[in-house]
């Protein structure tokens, strides 16, 4: 089984035009054997949407859920700003709604106080957070592998996988190292080589995880990463779907 | 019969990726990959590529499964007397540009394309490597317009162009142009998102796309499961995997 576990319906602002990107997406999953794809919807792609776009967004993500229940895994998105209104729209998606965690773009910094009841209700809820992370020059106002250390520290209990390990690098691996509550997914990148073994040197293969941010990349790239990579069959297991497994829990739906 | 058309030896400056010539038969081995064509990481960074491209063909000399794409700098103006000693070794079959390292705009390589051609020789215009978001901070590599390569590509019909590494979104947007120029081709090593191949393949046509895999700096397994996954008919999948480079390069 392989397990997608950072995925985006598509770019539509409209659910019609989600559930028509979504088909060849699942397509060419299938082809290549990636039964869950967990599907993440970030509102209307502006930086900080406004709430009225984030319930439309997670709406769409809980509509495609009940078109392919085998298939798809709602996380919530949230626009952490909202402050209470973040709250109840994770309580509404995943409590109420079955999703199984939340996603976390730019609209702020990991690290911004806003973020607080955000993690702590995650970690109650014991739901893991995709966090958007980057180490790129130009882009300092949003999150760092530096910022989600920050946070993790405050947050023990809280589950965190921050995307994109081809732009966190190694400055991003030694920053999250020691919080073992954060794992890395290489989702959004080119298929840099080494960097898939990077990462399981630096955090060991129970903290890899896989994700392709498709529609942006496509699976073979993604995946041509990880059946390339020096990894054992345990190794590889674990990040194809072990360990999204172990971070979805009782809320994984297979 | 599987063809790649842009491999790599050397080393890449900021990160081992190991690049040994052992290391690419190892994986065309390993992918069912038949013959590559191989430049030289170091070309990219010496302002004088040419010991790089001699350690090239003294790592290759032998074998009969790779062939040579030198790196040449457009700002040595002995590249006419460097073309034609390249041109006469049976194993180079291209030359490659690279005008984001060596600081040139497209434009200024024309007396070289034009020797090239002269010679018989496929240019391949590198427009990029690496993701800008991820330069090193002593290293910000400028791109190469998609449109500008075209632009060069249109007013030399009489020379063979290979464009290396195009983003699938600009690719796309030139389509129409790159389908209505007999001369040139695409690397598809840097297309990506979702059903990239089966869409480019669409815009451009199918024989226009060379499998290409970027080894050692991209996982190699990506661009074969990219061509894999867009289930191309018999007859296109064969013209992307090596068809198309062998009529180009002549392998």
């Amino acid at each position: 089984m392989i397990i997608d576990f950072h995925a985006h319906p598509g770019y539509a602002h409209d659910l019609a035009g989600l559930r028509e990107e979504l088909r060849p997406l699942l397509r060419e999953a299938a082809y290549h054997g990636v039964q869950w794809v967990c599907l993440n919807a970030i509102a209307d792609w502006s930086p900080s949407p406004s709430p009225r776009a984030v319930r439309k967004g997670n709406d769409a993500v809980l509509a495609l859920m009940s078109d392919y229940p085998d298939r798809v895994i709602g996380l919530c998105y949230v626009n952490p700003l909202h402050g209470e209104a973040a709250r109840k729209e994770l309580d509404r998606c995943v409590v109420n709604g079955g999703m199984a965690g939340i996603k976390l773009w730019i609209a702020c910094k990991a690290n911004h106080p806003s973020v607080d009841p955000i993690a702590a209700r995650a970690a109650e809820l014991n739901v893991p957070i995709l966090q958007h992370c980057f180490y790129v020059p130009g882009l300092a106002w949003q999150t760092t592998p530096a910022d989600v250390a920050d946070l993790a520290a405050r947050h023990p209990k809280m589950k965190m996988v921050i995307a994109h390990l081809t732009a966190c690098m190694e400055r991003g691996l030694a920053d999250i190292q020691p919080y073992p509550n954060v794992c890395v997914d290489f989702a959004g990148g080119e298929p840099e080589a080494t960097w898939v073994e990077r990462a399981v040197k630096w955090l060991g293969a129970e903290r890899v995880v896989f994700g392709t941010d498709t529609p942006i990349r496509t699976y073979g790239s993604s995946l041509g990463r990880v059946y390339q990579a020096k990894l054992t069959a345990r190794q590889r297991a674990l990040i194809l779907s072990g360990n999204a497994r172990r971070l979805l829990g009782r809320r994984f739906p297979g | 019969m599987i063809h790649d058309a842009a491999a790599y030896v050397g080393d890449w400056p900021f990160r081992d990726i190991g690049g040994t010539v052992g290391g690419l038969t190892g994986i065309m081995a390993a992918n069912g990959m038949t013959h590559a064509l191989v430049s030289s990481l170091q070309g990219f960074f010496y302002s004088d590529p040419t010991p790089a491209n001699e350690k090239l063909l003294r790592d290759l000399r032998g074998r009969e499964n790779l062939f040579a794409a030198p790196i040449l700098n457009p700002y040595l103006v002995n590249f006419p007397e460097q073309i034609a000693r390249l041109a006469a070794n049976p194993q180079v079959r291209a030359i490659r540009l690279a005008p984001g390292f060596h600081g040139y705009e497209m434009a200024f390589a024309r007396p070289l394309i034009e020797v090239a051609a002269a010679h018989r020789l496929p240019v391949i215009v590198q427009t990029k490597f690496q993701d800008r978001r991820h330069h090193p901070s002593v290293a910000h590599m400028p791109e190469v317009p998609l449109a500008d390569a075209l632009d060069l590509v249109a007013s030399l019909p009489k020379a063979r162009f290979v464009l290396s590494a195009a983003h699938f979104v600009e690719t796309m947007r030139e389509a129409e142009r790159i389908r209505s120029l007999r001369n040139v081709w695409l690397d598809m090593s840097h297309l990506d998102g979702l059903e990239c191949i089966k869409r480019a393949a669409k815009a451009v046509g199918a024989r226009r796309l060379l499998l290409s895999t970027c080894w050692p700096f991209f996982y190699a397994k990506a661009a074969l499961l990219k061509v894999a996954e867009a289930q191309l008919p018999a007859r296109e999948n064969a013209a992307v995997l090596g068809g198309n480079a062998g009529r180009v390069f002549g392998i």
